[in-house]
């Protein structure tokens, strides 16, 4: 109990896990996704804490800052939807049926029943355990960069990362068949201000996520981080008008999709041989080879965020409307 | 460039994905091709298997731990062949039955992508990678339950989208157990790892996870709907497939780490007891034949887990093979049903399975499918699913656990008497008002269907060399 | 570790505890609540509990360097899990639109 820096983290801590009820708790569902997007922020500071700044810009970009646009597009279009988009009042936008008693205390139950595994699990376990550290201290000569974190993922366990790709590619396409047709419901547009700090600040938020990608080889960032960044470029593209998608450009961003997982998966293979296995890279092109894979993941990752926000593919409303 | 078997099996499928995206117009021609390389590659890797045994590749040529390595042994290398056969057979149906441009166009990209997580599942030995496979299969498979894009299908995926993520986030935080307890995540470590309360409890939490995802009762929920409002190929694919991948997990991860206790085996026992009883009255009171089919999955699913825990702990060893037999069956056949379901329904114009003695079209190719897979499921000799069946009981006879048993036979009968409902209407014809139609409601897509149902009766005959498959490369890593 | 003595207070028990906590608030959520959306956001919490038992896991209290490995699954884990958001999102506005559709 020497390090007063603990009692900032007893305060963090206490402040996450009480954003985490409030955000479920409180009745109006645009507060509770701002609330959550203030308790991603401060996860992810806690994390910064913990030594994992990567872990922290990634969940600052993406799991709070695209997921938070996410939601609030959402539920922007639950209100034109139900028609309560002009009143400020609480949205129940589920009709709710109630529930039977016994399903609740099931629920219960079972909720208890894991929160007390976890505990005894984490209380069991041994503190700072054995890991990998040794493993990739030996490895990292070899991995051809410089940062532990972008060896693990773009190297040690590119496998993994191609699967998260893919699963990126998954989700874009399941949300393209989703829904479909131009949007009827009015876009959420910016006012005139926040307009020109978009033009302005466009410039500045490519340098930045461009800087990101690059840094990953040797500090903190890469690309996930960098393509989430450059993903607000096009959040803010979409949402100032600047861009708006047209049918006739679904073939370009077909291909920008699949990008990330063709270039990633096709090095994986085009490595193979001379007695190398799928996804060795030869050392002596391994920086090259994995900043390749890293900038073209970024640019799909960043068009497939945007696309996942905008959230619909883009053709022309015809036979849509008489289906549904 | 050396192709591994065991690349192609992912790498086909998952560039196919890619092409059939990006051409949605060759999407069929391309999909077929993809599933094919699969199917290949599959063979060449069986063939591997039979010669060496177990075979193994550590990507990047990183060892695990800190590496990922792909491992195939026997299991898994049937439940490879099983999901690339059902599969390439879907597709042939899948050409006829997906009629809508837009249907087609989004149905390739994403079953090859659901192929690419499910191939994934079978060679993975790495409990985080298995994670990230099961969320391209979830993702891939919510997209299929909504393709026909109506408010029963939307509402279902929704549904079967929070299950699904629940249950993967439940194994998420079981591996992070994992890797706090022993400090690494491949099977290898597991198998080593000294027996503690921590484990256990991490290995519960993945187990819950993967019980949700593989619709034990009572988590199986979300299952009937999802599986029911489908359209046919994607039902096939979802109930014969899918469900599967979790329960492999499950088979893998409990041979490698024991359950700690008799009592748990009998719990999982019990729970699949639940679902027999639970899922056939659920049948029998279904309207619809596709919920019919989908409740009979839960049935099924249940089934696997009392063979499971047929011989309790000291069983566990030789149990596994069974539950792998009904594995292998289930898939086979109820591909072929939900096919002929799909197809009957194409024919007759609905699914009611009251009216279905009523309609003058007779879709009788169809309505004989869905008989022999019917035999499959039921489990009359010589089908396959009587084998896995047989020896569910023998071992629990063996045992001298008879309640097992007992609930099989119950099972059984329940069986019988909801397809009874079914098959009592193909036969009937003193109900119809109009004359008989000429049209006899045989179609090119039958031929699939038909083709998987006449496998899941005569695999049977092959129970044997089957199950000295399955066994090769000691597929949980205990010599004997 | 033993139950009934104080333990040492350390970074990583007080945020592996936050962080069950978070799971467990996530799964009470994501299993007691009706609303489609207010679920999502139940789940996304789960994730974050989940997140931070691996950072947690990870650190190895200084100078020692905390093990990358388990970071680069956090991020893996991060980007699965915007991307299962996204598509529970599109699923509940269609979902939306077609029950709104029907109901006029």
């Amino acid at each position: 109990m020497t390090d007063p820096v603990i009692i900032f983290d007893l305060l963090l801590a206490a402040a996450v896990v009480a954003l985490a009820v409030a955000s479920l708790s409180v009745r109006d569902l645009f507060v509770a996704i701002v609330l959550f997007i203030t308790f991603g922020l401060l996860s992810a500071l806690s994390w910064v804490r913990l030594a994992a700044p990567d872990v922290a810009l990634a969940e600052a970009a993406i799991g709070t800052g695209v997921t938070g646009a996410l939601l609030l597009k959402t539920l922007r279009h639950l209100r034109y939807v139900s028609g309560t988009l002009d009143r400020a009042e609480a949205l129940s936008v589920t009709p709710a049926a109630p529930v039977p008693a016994p399903v609740i205390w099931a629920n219960a139950a079972f909720c208890g029943l894991v929160t007390l595994g976890l505990a005894v699990a984490f209380l069991g376990a041994p503190r700072s355990g054995p890991g990998f550290d040794a493993l990739v201290a030996e490895a990292m000569p070899a991995s051809g960069v410089d940062h532990p974190v972008t060896a693990v993922l773009l190297n040690f366990r590119a496998y993994d990362t191609l699967m998260e790709v893919v699963v990126l590619l998954a989700a874009v396409i399941a949300v393209w068949q989703i829904e479909r047709g131009l949007s009827d419901a009015p876009a959420p547009v910016l006012g005139a201000v926040w307009e020109g700090f978009a033009r302005l600040t466009l410039p500045a938020i490519v340098v930045v996520g461009t800087y990101l990608l690059w840094k990953g080889a040797e500090a903190p960032g890469g690309a996930f981080q960098g393509g989430a960044v450059l993903a607000a470029v096009g959040l803010l593209l979409l949402l100032s008008r600047l861009y708006v998608p047209q049918p006739s450009h679904r073939g370009v961003a077909r291909w920008a999709f699949v990008l990330g997982t063709g270039a990633f998966a096709g090095v994986a293979l085009l490595v193979a041989g001379g007695g190398r296995v799928a996804f060795e890279y030869p050392p002596e092109h391994a920086k090259t080879l994995i900043l390749l894979i890293e900038g073209l993941v970024t640019i799909s990752i960043a068009v497939t965020l945007a696309a996942l926000f905008h959230g619909r593919e883009p053709v022309a409303l015809r036979s849509d409307r008489g289906r549904a | 460039m050396t192709l591994d078997p065991m690349i192609l099996a992912l790498f086909a499928p998952l560039f196919g994905a890619v092409a059939a995206f990006v051409l949605p117009r060759a999407a069929g021609a391309v999909g077929l091709v993809a599933v094919l390389l699969t199917c290949g590659a599959v063979l060449a890797l069986a063939r591997q298997v039979l010669a060496a045994g177990a075979v193994t590749l550590e990507l990047g040529g990183w060892a695990p731990p800190m590496g990922i390595a792909l491992r195939a042994d026997g299991l898994g290398v049937a439940m490879l062949a099983m999901t690339a056969a059902v599969g390439l057979l879907v597709s042939v149906g899948a050409l006829d039955a997906l009629r809508e441009a837009r249907q087609r166009q989004y149905f390739w990209p994403l079953w090859l992508l659901l192929l690419t997580g499910m191939n994934g599942v079978y060679l993975g030995t790495d409990i985080f990678n298995l994670y990230v496979m099961i969320e391209v299969i979830a993702l891939a498979a919510v997209g299929l339950t909504v393709l026909s894009g109506t408010r029963e299908a939307v509402r279902a995926g929704l549904e079967y989208m929070y299950a699904s993520i629940l249950g993967a986030l439940l194994f998420l935080m079981g591996v992070g157990f994992v890797y706090l307890q022993l400090g690494r995540l491949d099977f290898a470590g597991l198998i080593a790892a000294e027996p503690s309360a921590a484990l256990s409890a991490a290995l519960a939490l993945m187990i819950v996870g993967l019980l949700l995802k593989t619709a034990l009762f009572p988590l199986h929920f979300w299952l009937p709907a999802a599986h029911a409002n489908a359209t046919a190929p994607a039902s096939a694919l979802l109930s014969g497939l899918v469900v599967k991948a979790a329960l492999y997990i499950f088979l893998r991860l409990t041979t490698h780490v024991p359950l700690p206790d008799e009592i748990l085996v009998t719990l999982i026992g019990a729970l699949g007891a639940g679902a027999v009883l639970w899922g056939g009255v659920q049948a029998l009171r279904a309207e619809r034949l596709k919920l019919l089919v989908a409740w009979s999955t839960v049935v099924q699913i249940g089934l696997i887990f009392i063979a499971f825990a047929r011989a309790g702990q000291v069983g566990l060893a030789e149990s596994w093979k069974a539950a792998a037999l009904l594995i292998l069956a289930h898939g086979v056949a109820k591909a072929a049903m939900f096919l002929a379901a799909g197809r009957i329904r194409d024919e007759v114009g609905h699914d009611i399975i009251r009216d279905l003695d009523r309609a003058p079209i007779r879709p009788t190719l169809a309505q004989f499918t869905f008989a022999l897979a019917a035999i499959s499921l039921i489990g009359l000799p010589p089908s396959l699913g009587f084998i896995g069946k047989w020896s569910l009981m023998e071992g629990a006879m063996a045992a001298g656990y008879w309640h097992w048993v007992a609930v099989t036979m119950i099972g059984t009968l329940l069986s019988v008497a909801y397809f009874s409902r079914v098959l009592a209407g193909f036969l009937r014809f003193d109900r119809v008002r109009a004359p008989l139609g000429e049209h006899q409601g045989w179609a090119l897509a039958d031929i699939a269907p038909l083709t998987l149902a006449i496998s899941a009766i005569s695999l049977g005959l092959l129970a044997a060399p089957i199950l000295s498959f399955i066994e090769l490369g000691y597929p949980f890593g205990a010599k004997p | 570790m033993m139950f009934g003595t104080m333990p040492q207070l350390t970074p990583d028990l007080i945020y592996g505890v936050a962080g069950i906590a978070v799971f467990a608030i996530g799964l009470v959520g994501a299993l007691c609540t009706q609303d489609r959306l207010r679920r999502v956001l139940a789940l996304k919490l789960c994730s974050v509990g989940a997140g931070f038992l691996l950072v947690v896991a990870a650190w190895r209290g200084p100078p020692a360097a905390p093990d990358p490995v388990p970071h680069a699954l956090v991020i893996t884990g991060i980007v699965v899990m915007v991307s299962a958001t996204a598509v529970a999102l599109a699923l509940i506005r269609r979902l939306q639109t077609l029950e709104t559709e029907d109901d006029t």
